[in-house]
């Protein structure tokens, strides 16, 4: 049973002839590693946004977990589904790095030093732990890229879905990135990458999905 | 019918003064009964008044605390020897809710106007461009700057922060912890703004010159000439309801 499914979904936006996504069926099993390609323009982060139900497709159905994506809260999605903009900085909006990381934790109810001890952890695995004191939005692109992916790490979804990760961070907090990916892909969290950064996904993924003009052209494991 | 931008900014701008000038309800709910066929005839998108029904409960509160001010009328509610809610106060509530409308009325006949020629029309008021570019900078901001707090507020809930199941402090204590970065984002946007403008050469030369053209034709001057006449008839129409009294709302 796949754990998220795309079934003849179209999505056409406001005031556009062309649809940005068109027929499209996808089916992403839990746990895989899965690299969604293509040129810009090409649907892929359309796609994610019906998969989070931000969208609605004008045609077909998108399901998360057996059930309907419109069955859903935006909360009940977050609790399943990690997901990190391609710009960063709509997803920093507390006034410190360490409170960015905290914040979902606490609405989880987690607190003390559990919370303490997840939010020094995870800052010190990227590198980020000098600057917890700092302001989101005063760091550079590549660091606030971090803190939005650790952010959504912190709350350990089921699938996370991350769309350019790799855009604005150097090679060094890179490897970290695939190494963290890679660990929490063996505890079973599956990953969904929206990149053009092929050597990153050929590294991480073991499937690729390439759209042309919001159609699936290719879907298979990579050698 | 396709009008100059200026007349539409006269239109907008009688609609407005008389919104705010006058304060009795009749002649506020008179103005309202003709804004509707003169945005009819402007082809303004009249569809846009339905996205204002969010705004439902700040009509509702304001129609409550314009009502608390007003002492005068049949008391409804009363607490001890004070009138808390009166017939006038309702009435005059409702006032300022129509006053609203009225306002957001005019807004929408600019809305329906071509940005540039907007921006055009109010150079050759002699507006300073430094002005009309900011004017213009507002228009093209304010869509992506609600997209992108529209998108933070998805990540918000995403974390795990249902705002509709937890109480109002708690909502408005999670409001108040993203103010400070959204201010801040904000400033930075302009600050980087600022930049890119002074490298294009932003006001390298005194005068711009524009690809577009406006220009007054017989229809606009006539539009112009027919809401003078109508605003005179208005106001004499005021003073006559008013037994010979100016019914302004200037104090």
């Amino acid at each position: 049973m796949p754990y998220i499914s795309l079934n003849r979904v179209s999505y056409i936006y406001n005031g556009r002839s062309k649809p940005a996504v068109e027929n499209v069926t996808i089916a992403f099993e839990q746990g895989e590693k899965v690299a969604l390609t293509g040129m810009n323009g090409s649907g892929k982060s359309t796609i994610t946004h019906l998969m989070l139900g931000l969208l609605k497709p004008q045609a077909g159905t998108v399901a998360l977990a057996d059930r309907p994506i419109g069955d859903y809260s935006l909360v009940e999605i977050g609790e399943k589904l990690g997901y990190v903009l391609q710009n960063p900085t709509q997803m920093l909006f507390t006034t410190t790095v360490y409170d960015e990381i905290a914040f979902g934790l606490r609405w989880k109810g987690v607190s003390g030093t559990e919370l303490d001890k997840v939010c020094t952890n995870i800052l010190k695995h990227f590198s980020l732990w000098p600057l917890r004191h700092k302001m989101p939005l005063t760091l550079s692109e590549g660091q606030k890229q971090l803190v939005a992916i650790c952010a959504v790490l912190a709350l350990k979804p089921a699938y996370l879905i991350l769309d350019e990760p790799t855009k604005s961070i150097d090679t060094f907090r890179k490897e970290i990135l695939l190494k963290a990916l890679r660990d929490i892909g063996r505890e079973g969290t599956g990953t969904i990458i929206v990149s053009h950064d092929q050597e990153f996904t050929r590294r991480l993924c073991d499937r690729e999905i390439k759209m042309v003009d919001g159609k699936v052209v290719a879907d298979g494991s990579r050698c | 019918m396709d009008l100059d931008v200026r007349t539409k900014l006269f239109i907008a701008a009688i609609f407005s003064v008389l919104a705010i000038v006058y304060q009795d309800p009749v002649i506020l709910g008179t103005l309202l009964v003709i804004l509707f066929p003169v945005l009819a005839f402007l082809k303004t998108p009249l569809g846009k008044f339905y996205d204002f029904r969010k705004l439902f409960y700040l009509y509702l509160i304001l129609i409550i605390i314009q009502s608390l001010f007003v002492r005068s009328g049949t008391p409804l509610l009363i607490i001890g020897t004070i009138h808390l809610l009166t017939t006038d106060g309702l009435i005059y509530g409702l006032a300022v809710v129509m006053r609203f409308i009225i306002l957001v009325g005019a807004g929408l006949i600019l809305v329906a106007c071509d940005t540039a020629k907007l921006l055009l029309a109010m150079s050759k008021m002699k507006i300073p461009y430094e002005i009309v570019f900011m004017i213009q900078l507002g228009i093209r901001f304010i869509p992506i700057l609600i997209g992108e707090l529209s998108a933070t507020f998805n990540t918000i809930q995403m974390r795990g922060a249902d705002l509709r199941k937890v109480y109002k402090r708690k909502v408005f204590k999670v409001y108040m912890e993203i103010f400070t970065p959204l201010v801040f984002g904000i400033l930075q946007k302009a600050e980087q703004l600022s930049i890119l403008l002074e490298l294009r050469g932003f006001r390298l030369y005194p005068e711009r010159t524009s690809y577009k053209t406006i220009t007054m034709k017989k229809r606009d001057y006539f539009v112009i000439a027919l809401t003078s006449a109508a605003t005179m008839v208005f106001i004499y129409g005021t003073i006559l309801y008013s037994k010979g009294q100016i019914p302004l709302n200037l104090r």
